[in-house]
């Protein structure tokens, strides 16, 4: 690693933690440093509270705290599953999604609320089809040739297919039923609260944490799937262990906070621009980006207007495009 | 469509002060009518088939008595309105024309021989679409959300049926019931009228940015245009901490949704952590109230008004009883017996007001 | 130390390749020769288990080849590619790192053991001074080096190349034959090469192995099969074996 390499290695392991201490602090609500950290303290010495206006408490601990925690461990999952399948897919092309997670999630969401109305948390409903999406590509591309081109086209088209299913549950629906529906799809990180994220959190954080430790393997799974054998790896085995635990992550992030999108593809790639391709570095790396990234998004898309809210999958998607343009414009060989 | 909308009102209104006269000349059977996109439509003076595949108006046409004129029946009144089969039980028997709102069957409308079709003027193409392959008049109409466009609608539909009498009738009852509780209201000033957030759409966080009845019973909607209306939007979403720094005297809860599709519920609201410190939660100020649906109809409308008006200036409004409003109103308008009681049974309203 | 081929079939849809009672010298050098689409890929990569073979068909050293781990058969016998294709342009010490795989598991990164073998791979093919380089950066001839510093870099005592020499033009090519003589010889490796230059082969094989549509010709020390009879009949043209300087060459 060259000096520089290293200096931009440390930013990007400081980056979520400033962003994340910075951004308890941004709100409607005016909230002072102090008042902030005596918020945040107060669980455990209910001393602090006193002299504390009320709704503080709520709003630091139930409106930002879950909402920044979210962030945090979405974007740093997010980015890893991306990474991982990229360095498993061959391609930087690659996102997280691209197994079918976002359509299944939507799918499952959707059949959910018509069919069990409220009684039954959609989450769990998208998380189940989110990886039965993913389950469904596994099969049908198993016995092939080539796999991983056709698990990327079997992907896209079971993608399209839930996708389609989607539309039919829509289309049978009562058009209010499936309001909330549709904010969900453009991602939104307030909504859910501890109860959810108490499920999905330590999910997400699993699931990353064995993407991170299998980072030095992924360099082996980025070679051909000829040269990866040779080398003793038992290929299948370790691909499926890769997508699992990239999916575990994708559909436990997206079945509560909806579609976030292009996380995945953008971060891996702005780290492999400043600290080169060794996965060694590029899949932790991405995960600090990533969380980062996410909150600053996702305080973008909470301060830019007074009153009212842009949904923070919108915000990376307009962010992540122009940006993707760019990078592809600058970078002249990266890769290949 | 709003600004669509308020060109018709002027004339309307205007043509509505001097009756029985109509816009345009009524020349040798043929109505001339503009509807809700500003077309004008060639209606035949006499109308005896009638489908409505807007369900704002085919509530309004039974109002009017004129329910035996529909022949054909849309999706949302069929499937979504259940209390449409109390309101015109003979509903069943109606084939059904369409399955969405870009999905009419044009064959079974064609060959159930209408002469006028209503619809919603929310996409221009599909109406002219519809009205280019049937060859049948389409008048797209809808009040959205505005009291005097909804009256204003009834009165022109009740035209278009040759039932003008009923019609002056609804309307002018449900304009002056919306007066009294104006007048009644007229010198409270603003900082007594309650300061109310909506919570519509199951969401807790969208909120409608004008709704009329809370104006009209005297509360103030905290999200009153707060995004501009140009684009026609009707909610928009706040952020929760904007919420909590309004602290509304009052939350209203979106209660048109089924109750086991209700996203939001009172006692969700109750028991949200984050909104522990709100002053509307702590007095338990947390109502539902009907809130937007695929029609708004003119009872629902008045007995929400009449409500709501209660709910905040129960001192202005002591007699009022939902349960008994509920009968007389719905009486009035469908000549339905135990009309709130069958309401209740759907939407559990009877459970709204506990005092 | 040895590579014996007992009964190995492997089908594909319009070819099969059957070899039978083959060995290989423990510590030389075999060339496997033969016209195209003789089978003498497919037989490399049934060698390394590239391709799924049956029980019973190969032993390495006398243990059966299919009923080893991925891992262990990793640490027995390495493969160095024709050439790599990759998405990623990894630098080179990190990508001749990738040839410990075998010995680093599942969850852990490679320690500075791991590393510091590498660095001596590259040392031996004479490139350390292009550790930091990216892959991609390099000629075709020394990436073909780095391939094979990945593949010493699995301490296996079999080494599988091939077409090494592909593309390279003379001097890289002696360069790498040279290197490749010299593992068999100092390394004690025993080395396997597909070759499609007779010459090369004939001059520093060991042994020497025919093959054609999917069987095996002749196999044997190049004095003592290199015929022109047997020439002809594998390559179906006629060729003329020359003496020269002590050693054969093979004249079209």
């Amino acid at each position: 690693m060259t000096k520089k390499q290293r200096a931009l290695g440390l930013l990007i392991v400081l980056f979520p933690f400033v962003a994340f201490f910075v951004s308890l602090s941004i709100g409607v609500v005016h909230i002072p440093l102090d008042g902030v950290l005596k918020s945040l303290l107060s669980p455990i010495f209910p001393s602090l509270k006193q002299g504390l206006p009320e709704n503080y408490f709520g709003i630091v601990l139930g409106v930002r705290l879950p909402r920044l925690l979210l962030a945090l461990l979405a974007g740093a999952g997010l980015s890893v599953s991306g990474a991982s399948l990229q360095a498993l897919s061959k391609n930087a092309l690659v996102n997280e999604y691209i197994l079918g997670i976002s359509s299944g999630a939507a799918f499952g969401a959707s059949l959910s609320i018509v069919i069990f109305r409220q009684s039954f948390p959609p989450q769990i409903s998208a998380f189940v089809f989110a990886v039965a999406a993913v389950m469904i590509v596994l099969l049908i591309s198993r016995n092939s040739d080539s796999p991983i081109v056709s698990l990327l086209l079997t992907g896209i088209i079971v993608s399209a297919f839930f996708s389609a299913l989607l539309s039919l549950v829509e289309f049978f629906a009562s058009p209010y039923a499936l309001q909330g529906l549709f904010y969900w799809l453009m991602g939104n990180l307030g909504w859910p609260g501890w109860g959810a994220l108490s499920i999905s959190l330590p999910l997400t954080a699993i699931g990353t944490a064995g993407l991170i430790l299998m980072r030095w393997r992924m360099n082996v799974l980025s070679m051909s799937d000829e040269e990866a054998r040779s080398l003793g790896v038992n290929i299948r085995r370790e691909k499926l262990l890769v997508i699992f635990l990239a999916t575990l992550v994708t559909a436990a992030v997206t079945s509560v906070a909806g579609i976030i999108g292009w996380v995945g593809l953008i971060v891996p790639h702005l780290v492999r621009m400043m600290v080169g391709v060794d996965n060694r570095r590029v899949v932790p790396l991405s995960a600090a980006m990533g969380a980062g990234y996410l909150i600053l998004a996702d305080d973008l898309a909470r301060s830019l207007a007074s009153s009212f809210e842009i949904p923070v999958g919108i915000f990376t998607s307009l962010i992540g495009i122009p940006f993707f343009i760019l990078l592809l414009r600058k970078s002249k060989r990266i890769w290949l | 469509m709003k600004k669509r909308l308020s060109v018709l009102l002027v004339p309307a209104l205007l043509a509505g002060l001097a009756p029985p006269s109509v816009p345009g000349a009524a020349q040798s059977g043929v109505l001339t009518v503009k509807d809700s996109l500003d077309r004008t439509v060639l209606v035949p003076a006499k109308v005896k088939r009638v489908v409505s595949i807007q369900a704002e108006i085919t509530r309004l046409i039974v109002a009017l008595g004129a329910g035996n004129d529909l022949v054909g029946v849309d999706y949302t009144v069929r499937l979504h309105d259940h209390l449409f089969k109390h309101i015109y039980p003979e509903e069943a028997r109606l084939p059904l024309v369409s399955m969405a709102e870009n999905n009419v069957n044009l064959e079974t409308v064609i060959s159930l021989k209408p002469d006028i079709i209503f619809a919603s003027p929310f996409e221009r193409q599909i109406v002219e679409a519809i009205q280019q392959k049937t060859r049948i008049p389409v008048v797209a109409l809808a009040s959205l959300g505005n009291a005097a466009k909804l009256a204003e609608e009834m009165r022109l539909v009740g035209r278009i049926l040759g039932r003008e009498r009923r019609a002056e009738e609804l309307a002018a009852y449900f304009t002056g019931s919306l007066d009294l509780i104006r007048e009644r209201l007229k010198d409270v000033p603003r900082d007594k009228r309650p300061r109310v957030y909506l919570s519509f759409w199951g969401s807790l966080t969208r909120t409608p940015i004008h709704y009329e009845p809370v104006e009209i019973a005297g509360g103030l909607n905290l999200a009153e245009k707060i995004i501009p209306d140009i684009l026609g939007s009707v909610g928009t979403m706040v952020k929760i901490e904007q919420l909590i720094l309004w602290d509304p005297d009052m939350i209203l809860v979106h209660g048109n949704y089924l109750p086991k599709e209700r996203a939001v519920t009172v006692e969700s609201v109750l028991k949200d952590p984050r909104l522990a410190s709100l002053r509307s939660v702590k007095a338990k100020k947390i109502f539902y109230t009907f809130g937007f649906w695929n029609w708004w109809d003119m009872a629902e409308v008045l007995l929400e008004t009449e409500y709501l008006a209660h709910l905040f200036h129960p001192d202005r409004f002591p007699e009022f009883d939902l349960g008994r409003r509920g009968d007389a109103i719905y009486k009035k308008f469908y000549g339905l017996d135990d009309g709130f009681a069958k309401l209740s049974a759907i939407l559990r309203c009877d459970e709204w007001v506990h005092d | 130390m040895s590579i014996w081929v007992k009964d190995l079939r492997f089908d594909y849809r319009n070819f099969s390749l059957h070899v039978q009672n083959l060995r290989f010298e423990a510590a030389k050098l075999t060339s496997i020769v033969g016209p195209n689409g003789a089978g003498k890929t497919t037989l490399l990569k049934c060698l390394c288990a590239i391709l799924p073979i049956a029980r019973d068909s190969l032993f390495l050293d006398r243990r059966d080849i299919a009923l080893l781990s991925a891992e262990e058969r990793a640490r027995l016998i390495a493969y160095v590619p024709q050439e790599h294709g990759s998405a990623f342009n990894y630098a080179v010490q990190d990508f001749v790192l990738m040839g410990r795989a075998a010995y680093v598991s599942l969850f852990s990164t490679p320690s500075a053991a791991d590393v510091e073998i590498a660095f001596e791979a590259l040392e031996y093919v004479g490139l350390r001074r292009y550790a930091a380089r990216p892959y991609f950066e390099l000629s075709s001839g020394e990436r073909r080096l780095v391939l094979i510093a990945r593949a010493l870099a699995q301490k296996s005592d079999f080494l599988v190349l091939d077409e090494p020499t592909s593309f390279l033009d003379p001097k890289h090519e002696t360069e790498l034959m040279d290197l490749a003589r010299r593992l068999a010889v100092e390394k004690k490796k025993t080395v396997l090469v597909t070759l499609h230059n007779l010459d090369v082969a004939v001059k520093y094989s060991d042994a020497m192995v025919f093959m054609k549509k999917g069987g095996v010709v002749a196999s044997g020390r190049p004095d003592d099969i290199l015929t022109e009879p047997l020439l002809e009949s594998v390559y179906e043209i006629k060729m003329t074996i020359l003496r020269y300087d002590g050693r054969k060459f093979i004249v079209k």
